[in-house]
């Protein structure tokens, strides 16, 4: 049995100081899964849903293994549903952009683009270039196969450098 | 594939650590803040949750408190940068920009470029809660902070960042515009609050607070008559300049028709913008136009989330917290 499963079986269990180290653990995950795809200034609400909400389902979960793609996609879903209700403000493609704060507005732009790819793809970049989690954690904290993870992250960064072009 | 890409180690790859550098200002904080399980009670019953609840509540309310603790240890001062010179910015002091642009480090949620010419000054800084005053000058800010933490008070309003870059210049009378770039901007004065999104500026002037907020992409015609209604209201000019307004709204300027419902006088024309705006965005059930002329909060709130663009319920709350805090100051 992993860490991550043991814990979650200790959560399940009653053990609160073992949710708090799971959250600990996967909230990078979380925020970047839900940063891929709504408004930044959205996305810590939703990272808190996210956990209350696999908080109240914990119970639910039989195999404490499958929690990360488990949790992974609560994240996807809760972002999902938070996208339908708010449309994000996207205007860098209409605001003439000064000199000064330029940095912080090309980072915009660059996360624009990764969120313009396929959710694959996006989700993985914002994992490694925003979260700045390796491969292997990626696909640890979400349940991909290293496979899926080294692939979308090939497939993403060419498509994206192609975009920044 | 660069094995720098997978697993961070190899030779570099120069647009992936370039793309790493510019993007890591968006990232999780570490540590994350505490987490907040109280904020939606989970469902009654099943195995072992209340005892759950408690349990991990009391554990992630212990965490939180070293995280605050480790917060509190942040300096009571910010850092400046002129001129390639470093200094720091302590709460209460002024800085008057008179040798060139200086650059303030908010801690650390974001920067403030302070033009030549400027008067600032550093009120409060503390975790969650920034604030500077603005008396003369024009600043950039670049907040990526969440909303409601970074404020900027002037002469004649206060601005509360709620996520996003923007400009704000203030003249020798006091009076503001804001120009907001990314994100959203929120101006309030008193019980009069504009709201002001990504491409929209708005003004402000003293004893009166903010004004509408426009569209970069209105004519000057448009700015001088929504300045007259907004500022002038007794003014023999006002019918024209509403009639003006109204005409010449496109669809992008339902922001703008939205703050008007609640500004323009029901006996000088409010009918006439709830049309104006129904023809571009339909109230939602439950939205009257008596409702609308009686000023009806409820249902001016309504309206907005039909426009789709976000929830007043999100900024209802930052406006309930910034009026607290002001009232905490």
């Amino acid at each position: 049995m992993t860490d991550t499963a043991r814990l979650v079986r200790s959560a399940q269990g009653g053990d609160g100081e073992a949710f708090a180290q799971l959250y600990q653990r996967f909230a990078r995950m979380v925020h970047g899964v839900v940063l891929a795809r709504i408004a930044r200034t959205e996305v810590d609400d939703v990272v808190q849903d996210v956990f209350v909400t696999a908080f109240e389902r914990l119970s639910s979960l039989r195999e404490p293994a499958a929690f990360p793609g488990w949790l992974a996609s609560i994240a996807r879903h809760r972002a999902a549903d938070h996208g339908r209700r708010l449309v994000p403000v996207s205007p860098l493609d209409e605001v003439p952009v000064p000199a000064r704060g330029h940095d912080r507005i090309e980072a915009l732009a660059i996360l624009d683009a990764i969120r313009s790819l396929p959710e694959a793809y996006s989700e993985t970049l914002v994992l490694r270039l925003v979260e700045g989690m390796t491969g292997a954690e990626i696909a640890e904290r979400t349940g991909l196969t290293a496979g899926s993870v080294r692939v979308n992250l090939h497939r993403g960064m060419k498509l994206l450098r192609d975009k920044l072009t | 594939m660069s094995d720098y890409l997978w697993d961070k180690n190899g030779d570099g790859d120069a647009e992936v650590e370039r793309l790493e550098r510019t993007l890591q200002a968006f990232a999780q904080a570490t540590p994350p803040p505490p987490l907040d399980l109280r904020r939606r009670p989970p469902a009654r019953g099943g195995f072992g949750r209340g005892a759950l609840l408690i349990a991990a509540t009391l554990a992630l309310a212990v965490a939180g408190a070293v995280f605050t603790l480790m917060e509190r240890r942040d300096t009571p001062a910010w850092q400046v940068t002129t001129g390639g010179e470093r200094s720091m910015l302590s709460v209460g002091s002024w800085l008057d920009t008179t040798k060139g642009e200086a650059t303030l480090a908010v801690a650390d949620i974001g920067t403030v470029t302070v033009e030549p010419g400027a008067r600032v000054r550093l009120l409060s800084t503390r975790s969650g809660h920034h604030r500077m005053e603005l008396a003369r000058g024009t600043m950039h800010a670049t907040i990526w902070a969440p909303p409601n933490q970074f404020f900027v008070e002037t002469p004649s309003t206060l601005a509360v960042d709620l996520g996003c870059a923007y400009t704000l210049t203030v003249d020798e009378d006091g009076g503001g515009l804001v120009t907001v770039l990314v994100g959203w901007v929120g101006f309030t004065t008193g019980d009069r609050e504009s709201f002001i999104p990504a491409g929209f500026i708005a003004v402000t002037r003293p004893g009166v607070g903010p004004g509408t907020p426009y569209s970069e992409r209105t004519s000057e015609a448009y700015r001088r008559a929504l300045a007259l209604i907004d500022f002038s209201p007794g003014d023999a000019g006002f019918a024209p300049a509403l009639s003006r307004v109204l005409d010449e709204s496109e669809e992008r300027d339902e922001v703008t028709l939205w703050h008007l419902l609640s500004r323009v006088p029901a006996a000088a024309g409010r009918d006439r913008v709830f049309d104006r705006l129904a023809a571009f965005v339909p109230p939602p059930t439950g939205v009257t136009r008596d409702g609308i002329r009686a000023g009806d909060r409820r249902m001016l709130d309504a309206w907005w989330d039909a426009l789709g663009l976000g929830s007043t319920s999100l900024w209802r709350t930052w406006s309930q917290q910034w009026r607290d805090d002001s009232y905490r100051r």
